[in-house]
């Protein structure tokens, strides 16, 4: 057995170094004036901050789309991946570098279409990576198209005369999986409950999806317009063992609701609702094993070890 | 199993081990787990080595290296080049570090200019980053390590501060008193016949036109003038007395004895406690003549002197010795020992001087902390003669005392001022962590592992902070000082490679395996044998009296390749550790911390509280458990309802960062610590752009107020527009 670390306040005083919001910050983003990206960047920047995680062992995966250069804007290691693809590479990050603490960052379109598959599957493996789902139900980046979650009707370049089918639901769908272990919603036009779901997933050992749905000002600039003046529109969710909600946002959104987030039929009923908007937990349950815990690996994943396997694979070759 | 078990237990009672069962652990180079991240100090940032600042700000003698360097990063590692310029910089302090570890010392910017040429050779950039930072190394002094030479450098150079500090007052009031007596004497001079002669007169002229004036004509006419009364002759010889007796004190050096035109200033920092107290005794007569020159002086100077009222108090003057306020102006006695060194006879004057209040600083350096019990035995003694001299110096009341590992003393640096300021006596005892015993392991974590297995506990006991011990003594130093032992998580990946994280306390048995004396009375277990018959040392600890013995305790320790071991433990050091938690205990209770008396109290008080709870109860419906406020919910819940409607403002919680104020006016706009906006500077737009913002903002949180210029182009419309947002 090796220890491989010890607890760093341990003994010596070490400089920690104390990193602000700005630190977390790279670039200026490009996403337009009004987007609710900006909104999850700060959340997460928040998140950063004060869970003092370390630059270098941060990494944000993301695939394509406008949500998906939010690696760009974040000063931690990022992987801009290809279509639909943000959790596998996510997965393999967290299979060879299990020291890391994996984000994902996906759209509707890259998650729920292109990377549907991948997405249900990773859901199943439960690995210890926290997802969010920004979903603004359009496709930004490449100027209004529908998406599989924009709602029935939505006039879009590819449906000038309204999209024919009914949106896919995001939470319904990830909660019919098997092994799903945390599934909660926020706005992105609610700062306090966006962080307090955030910071919530980031502390759930497993996977972490978190649908977050969020204003496009630019293409769909009245979807969310009665949600956000209608504070009664929204459902704030909360348990003794999940969210509480503070006196200040209790006074605005007067609409709660409590909910045992191990009451998974329930969940499946809050998801499926399409009167209110709820926000929170929908679903957490700890007890659901990660899929690394679950494979016993037999060998240390060391450079002479890969190297060893390279080596041998191509020896398969050798004339 | 069983057979495992039997020889371990043979172990844990009596000592022997069964060769091939259990291996000595003498050569294998073990270390506590929690020590496996600290291999090589030199690529940490913490806070050794230390900087003695060499003219300090306000209390800032002592800086760390470190934190010297971050103060000019934070300078100088800004813009474009600002993360080039970062890590230059971090590579050089790590460099510098090296070269301390090396056995280099010096002043700081020395060693700076040491370092850097290797460095600078490197690239350009090296030296672009290095040449900066060098142009803002503004802070310079000795560098010194956590070694055995530390504490006594350290104590020496914060008690030099303090008695410049004090002498640059000293010398300013004896200047001032020397000043004002010879203008007594100047003045009397003056008024006298050869005062105004004309030849005292042509001197007083200056240079002039001297020809041109008639010093005897004038010289005639003063005469002529009926002076004032003369100086009484014997006030003339008693302020005479006062300034030859002000001028020749020894207490403090002056300008004369710097340049050795006066006798030499005494000397107050010794090695002993009887050649202080010597000292102190020797001088007391020539500090209470000063005392009572100062004082005499003052009179003299106000005109208030009176012969037949005051030379009789003051000849009796200091009859009594002197008072701490008295005292307080003269110089402190600083005395540096070795506990190791420490003689019987020295012990018995050094509790004298505790006892009598004197004006003396006594540091005691222990490097041994676990030697043998005179009583032998594998008794150990626990830095008896330190650790008992702490504790006995609080037990006088008056006495300041603090007591710390070396490693902590940079975290104490304004608790080590205090006492060097304290007006009576200090004994500071520090435990160095250099011992012959430890050498593998670095002084700093030695004395880190005394402080974290409450070995040497660190403490402080203030007279003058208050009368009650609750002000006066303070053991907050320590890491969670609510339990008995601090318990830290320790990382390790198992033979499956997965990783495990165990809860470990850090005892006094971690802190033995360090000292190679003690080496028998550890054995590392095979892991073949590893088992059910092993327990976890703390468990053990945690169980009260031996009963039958089923487990055995141990250790988790890592090897030079950071391996686990598991090493057994005998039944010697499990009561050591008791009795070592015990002394723990009684402190945390001087401390408040779970005291005896105070729980007492507390019991019977519930105990009351539950009984006329059950005789007054009276059925009520249930109420609801009010929710739980936070008082920054609240604080915000109170400004919104403070505000009125004519003030401008933002609902900064609620924002969600769009930018559109910000790209609207980024002077009136800006974001917060949360990047949430908030009004900056509301003169820096117009309420029109207030307005527009609130219009533009997609979450509806900017509320405008009522414009501030009342001659605004448009105000009809724009208030139009604002109701809106009221």
């Amino acid at each position: 057995m090796t220890c491989s670390s010890t607890s760093t306040d341990c003994l010596l005083e070490l400089y920690e170094e104390k990193l602000e919001l700005e630190d977390y910050q790279s670039g200026v983003p490009r996403w337009c004036t009004g987007c609710g990206d900006n909104a999850i960047l700060t959340a997460i920047q928040r998140l950063c901050r004060d869970e003092n995680l370390r630059p270098e062992k941060t990494v944000f995966v993301s695939g394509i789309g406008c949500s998906s250069r939010f690696p760009h804007y974040m000063k931690t290691y990022g992987f801009h991946g290809i279509h639909g693809r943000a959790l596998p590479v996510a997965e393999g990050v967290r299979l060879a570098r299990p020291d890391l603490t994996v984000f994902v960052n996906t759209g509707d379109g890259d998650c729920c279409s292109i990377g549907a598959a991948h997405w249900i599957h990773a859901i199943r493996y439960n690995m210890n990576l926290t997802v969010f789902l920004h979903d603004n139900q359009i496709y930004g980046l490449t100027k209004k198209q529908a998406s599989p979650t924009s709602p029935i009707g939505t006039k879009s370049n590819t449906t000038p005369r309204g999209s024919y089918l009914e949106a896919l639901n995001p939470l319904t769908v990830t909660l019919g999986i098997a092994n799903a272990s945390f599934v909660a919603q926020a706005v992105d036009w609610i700062p306090e409950s966006l962080y307090d779901i955030v910071k919530a997933a980031h502390h759930h050992k497993g996977l972490s999806f978190v649908r977050i749905l969020q204003r496009c000002p630019e293409w769909l600039p009245k979807l969310h317009e009665s949600d956000m003046q209608e504070p009664d529109s929204v459902q704030l969710l909360h348990h003794e063992n999940s969210l509480q909600i503070s006196p200040s946002l209790a006074r605005i959104y007067k609409n709660q609701l409590r909910h045992d987030p191990l009451d998974m039929n329930r969940a499946r009923e809050i998801a499926s609702s399409t009167d209110v908007v709820p926000v929170g937990i929908l679903y957490q349950n700890r007890d659901i094993p990660c899929y690394e815990d679950i494979r016993k690996l037999d060998i240390l994943r060391t450079n002479e070890t890969v190297r060893k396997g390279f080596e041998a694979e191509l020896d398969k070759y050798a004339v | 199993m069983e057979a495992d078990l039997q020889a371990f237990v043979a172990f844990y009672l009596t000592g022997k081990k069964q060769p091939d069962q259990l291996h000595e652990i003498g050569d294998l180079n073990l270390r506590p787990s929690l020590f496996s991240g600290y291999r090589d100090l030199t690529r940490l940032r913490y806070d050794f080595p230390l900087v003695l600042v060499e003219y300090p700000d306000e209390g800032r003698f002592v800086e760390t290296l470190s934190g010297l360097i971050d103060g000019i990063l934070n300078k100088v590692a800004i813009g474009p080049n600002g993360e080039r310029i970062r890590k230059n910089v971090l590579n050089l302090e790590e460099s510098i570090r090296v070269r301390i570890n090396n056995g280099a010392t010096g002043l700081f910017s020395k060693l700076w200019d040491q370092a850097a040429p290797a460095l600078a050779k490197q690239d350009k950039q090296m030296a672009d980053s290095l040449s900066r930072a060098r142009a803002n190394l503004k802070i310079d002094g000795e560098v010194v390590d956590c070694t055995e030479e530390l504490t006594f450098r350290l104590f020496g150079h914060a008690w030099s501060l303090t008695q410049k500090r004090r002498a640059e007052k000293f010398n300013e009031n004896i200047d001032r008193l020397i000043l004002k007596l010879s203008d007594i004497i100047q003045a009397d001079f003056i008024n006298s016949d050869a005062g105004k002669s004309a030849e005292n007169l042509k001197h007083s002229f200056g240079s002039g036109p001297l020809d041109s004036f008639n010093f005897e004509a004038m010289s005639n006419i003063l005469k002529k003038v009926s002076s004032k009364k003369k100086l009484a002759k014997s006030r003339r010889h008693r302020i005479l007395g006062l300034i030859s007796t002000l001028r020749s004190q020894r207490f403090f050096p002056t300008e004369s004895s710097k340049v050795g035109t006066a006798t030499a200033p005494y000397s107050f920092a010794y090695t002993t406690c009887s050649g202080a107290l010597k000292a102190y005794r020797d001088r007391l007569p020539k500090a209470i003549e000063l005392s009572r020159t100062m004082a005499i002086a003052e009179l003299e100077i106000k005109g208030e002197y009176s012969e037949s009222r005051h030379d009789a108090l003051f000849e009796s003057f200091g009859e009594n010795g002197l008072d701490a306020e008295e005292l307080a102006v003269f110089p402190d006695y600083l005395v540096r020992l070795n506990a190791t060194t420490l003689s019987g006879p020295e012990q018995s004057t050094l509790t004298e001087i505790l006892s009598a209040d004197l004006p003396i600083k006594i540091l005691v350096q222990t490097d041994d902390v676990i030697e043998e019990s005179l009583i032998g035995n594998n008794h150990l003694a626990f830095a008896l003669r330190s650790k008992q001299l702490a504790t006995m110096a609080i037990g006088m009341n008056g006495v300041f005392v603090l007591q710390s590992p070396a490693s902590y003393l940079y975290q104490l640096r304004q608790q080590i001022l205090r006492g060097l300021d304290y007006a009576g006596t200090a004994l500071f005892s520090v435990y160095s962590g250099a011992s012959a015993n430890t050498a593998s392991v670095p002084p700093y974590l030695v004395g880190a592992a005394a402080l974290e297995s409450r070995v040497f506990p660190a403490f402080s006991f203030d007279p003058s902070a208050g009368r009650d011990w609750a002000s006066r003594f303070s053991l907050a130093f320590n890491t969670q000082v609510e339990n008995d032992w601090p318990v830290r998580e320790i990382v390790y990946q198992d033979e499956r490679y997965q990783t495990v994280a165990q809860a470990t306390p850090f005892t006094l048995i971690d802190f033995v395996t360090l000292d190679t004396r003690y080496c028998k009375h550890f054995a590392r277990v095979p892991r073949a044998c590893w088992g059910d018959a092993l327990t976890p040392v703390a468990q053990t600890l945690a169980s009260e009296g031996r009963g039958q013995i089923e487990t055995v305790p141990y250790l988790t320790m890592v090897d030079s390749d950071n391996l686990l071991h598991r090493v057994i433990v005998d039944e010697k050091l499990i009561r050591e550790a008791r009795r070592c938690r015990v002394m723990w205990n009684s402190l945390q209770e001087l401390g408040g911390i779970h005291n005896s008396h105070a729980e007492k109290l507390l019991a019977r008080e519930k105990r009351a509280w539950e009984d006329t709870m059950r005789s007054t109860v009276v059925e009520t419906p249930a109420k609801a458990a009010p929710a739980v406020v936070s008082s920054a919910a609240v604080s915000v819940v109170e400004q919104e309802a403070e505000r009125s409607s004519d003030e401008a403002y933002i609902e900064t919680p609620r924002c969600s960062t769009c930018n559109e104020c910000i790209q609207l006016n980024k002077k009136m706009f800006a974001y917060d610590g949360n990047k949430q906006a908030y009004i900056a500077d509301i003169t820096a737009g117009s309420f029109a752009q207030l307005v527009e913002a609130a219009e533009n903002c997609q979450v509806s949180i900017i509320h405008p107020g009522k414009p501030r210029d009342p001659n605004e182009p448009g105000l009809d419309e724009l208030l139009k527009r604002a109701e809106a947002f009221m």
